[in-house]
């Protein structure tokens, strides 16, 4: 693990400051800011709307499941878990094929008279990646999340409900506030894995421009074996993910020193 | 009273049916296709449908079309690398998982750490820079490097799985073995193996499943040489949007087994401790 990741992960660091030449210099941070700018900027902006898309879809998903019990929810509980294991690659082929100017989604938009087949969506861009992204998203934020509030037992809720508080209160009071680690988690993990994700725009995008971070780095290295340019471009990765890194290996290491065994 | 409860299941009814339309919508777009034989904008279905392509990608029929070949090889290749890892991960995984749960083990916050990373910061410099360094040792492009990268994708899951299921396990249902005599070796593997055998199971299958699906580090560490099952997936989709929704299919069907199998013991602690 140390040999085969702590120091590929450190190297990626080193190595973004040697040159071709094996000098050390700045000139790929140059080459960077120059090139991919742009591109940098376009994965934030897809990371950061598909990431608040999936959360406000998952909370509100998630809320509805755990209030209501009825056959379609039942239903609901069975079919949203779908996506979640389905790979990356067969999803960029789904959304190719799903999302074309003559996929699917335009033919059947079309039909029901929405937009006119003549002029049809064009979505392998920005849209088309976020939803993408947020088909993906959804379901495994709202395993974590329902999960979190299943965890909150009915009797908070009971109490709340018989001292008078609306429905509306017992969710922005009770079971917001008190899952609010499990929702973090999802976003976190949400945005770090979308940021860092390969196949979906490597597929859907390609080299267009703008692409995203990850597509670039594997030009830089496919066409040009440019090892400095591609590795500066993942320490910008890294920095798109510093915040919720750090939130999220904090939170876990406290909750795995919790869970800590005692000796024995 | 009685309109207010026709208003709430119509409104759930049309949250099933845009739920229902919003995942399977994809995947029917890839079932067309893959059926598809020809079809011409703008009509709405392919004018003629079979199963021709399905035929080829299975070695059934011959295909002179561009990008069309027999995936079994590529079936077979993925299959084995994902056997190879399981078995691999899982003796890595077991010992390691039961550390973490049950002793104090040195460095045990540094291994946590390194463990937890994968899942905060994005994976692909990593592979980057491990072709780099399997460059220079002769690993590039060579079926060993392919598997040790999918152990190192997969060992991340299979550590925290194993370790959580084995969190879970009371510790004295052990001491009350080693109480009335059992051994150490006898207790681990009279009680504590078999109640750890469906989140063992789980984490195996999962690592399974990881292997199957691993496209970003086989991208980098396997070409041009190791044609996996993704892999050709991605090849054959900028020339053959069928042949590439064939294989897509394939490689939903494990998915979507595994998704059934481990329904009941998908905890979202699971999820939410490995993920």
């Amino acid at each position: 693990m140390l040999l085969m990741y702590a120091y590929p992960f450190v190297s990626s660091f080193t190595r973004s400051f040697v040159g071709s030449e094996g000098n050390l210099t700045l000139q790929n941070y140059a080459k960077t800011w120059d090139l991919y700018l742009k591109d940098v900027a376009f994965t934030f902006s897809v990371t950061v709307f598909s990431t608040s898309v999936t959360a406000a879809l998952a909370v509100l998903l998630a809320m509805y499941l755990r209030f209501r019990q009825s056959v379609i929810s039942r239903m609901l509980v069975g079919l949203y878990k779908l996506p979640i294991f389905i790979p990356f690659v067969v999803v960029a082929q789904m959304m190719n094929t799903f999302l074309a100017p003559h996929g699917l989604l335009n033919l059947a938009l079309a039909q029901i008279g929405l937009i006119n087949i003549d002029k049809p969506l064009e979505l392998f861009n920005f849209w088309g990646l976020s939803f993408g992204f947020v088909w993906k998203m959804v379901p495994f934020s709202v395993l974590i999340i329902h999960g979190g509030f299943q965890m909150i037992d009915n009797s908070y809720i009971e109490a709340a409900r018989s001292a008078g508080a609306s429905r509306a209160k017992v969710i922005t009071r009770i079971l917001i506030p008190m899952s609010k680690s499990s929702i973090m988690v999802a976003l976190v993990l949400v945005y770090s894995q979308i940021v860092g994700t390969f196949t979906l725009p490597y597929m859907l995008i390609g080299g267009k421009i703008p692409t995203t971070i990850t597509v670039d780095i594997a030009h830089r290295v496919n066409y040009f074996r440019d090892f400095g340019v591609a590795n500066t471009l993942g320490v910008f990765s890294y920095l798109l993910v510093l915040a919720t890194a750090i939130y999220y290996l904090r939170s876990s290491v406290k909750r795995v020193a919790e869970a800590e065994p005692s000796r024995r | 009273m009685s309109l207010k409860r026709i208003l709430v299941v119509a409104g759930e009814l049309i949250l099933l049916l845009l739920v229902f339309l919003v995942i399977f919508g994809p995947m029917m777009s890839l079932f067309i296709w893959s059926v598809a034989i020809r079809w011409y904008w703008p009509s709405t279905l392919p004018q003629e449908v079979g199963f021709d392509y399905w035929r080829q990608a299975l070695g059934l029929q011959k295909s002179l079309a561009i990008g069309a070949v027999s995936i079994v090889p590529a079936f077979f290749l993925s299959l084995s690398i994902a056997i190879v890892v399981v078995c691999i991960a899982m003796l890595i995984a077991i010992p390691a998982g039961y550390a973490l749960a049950k002793y104090r083990i040195p460095f045990a916050a540094l291994i946590m750490f390194l463990f937890l990373m994968p899942n905060a910061f994005p994976q692909q410099p990593i592979f980057v820079n491990l072709l780099r360094i399997f460059t220079r040792v002769g690993l590039a492009g060579t079926l060993p490097g392919v598997i040790l990268v999918h152990i190192l994708v997969g060992m991340v899951f299979g550590v925290w799985i194993t370790s959580a299921t084995f969190r879970a396990i009371p510790p004295h249902l052990e001491e009350a073995a080693r109480s009335v005599g059992a051994g150490k070796t006898r207790a681990f593997f009279r009680i504590t193996m078999p109640l750890a055998a469906p989140g063992l199971l789980a984490s195996a299958v999962f690592v399974f499943i990881t292997s199957l699906d691993e496209f970003t580090g086989t991208f980098f560490i396997g070409l041009p040489w190791i044609n996996t099952l993704p892999m050709t997936l991605y090849s054959s989709s900028g020339y053959n949007m069928q042949f590439a929704s064939v294989i897509a299919i394939i490689l939903l069907i494990p998915s979507i087994l595994f998704m059934a199998l481990i329904q009941r013991v998908l905890r979202a602690e699971y999820v939410g401790g490995m993920g």
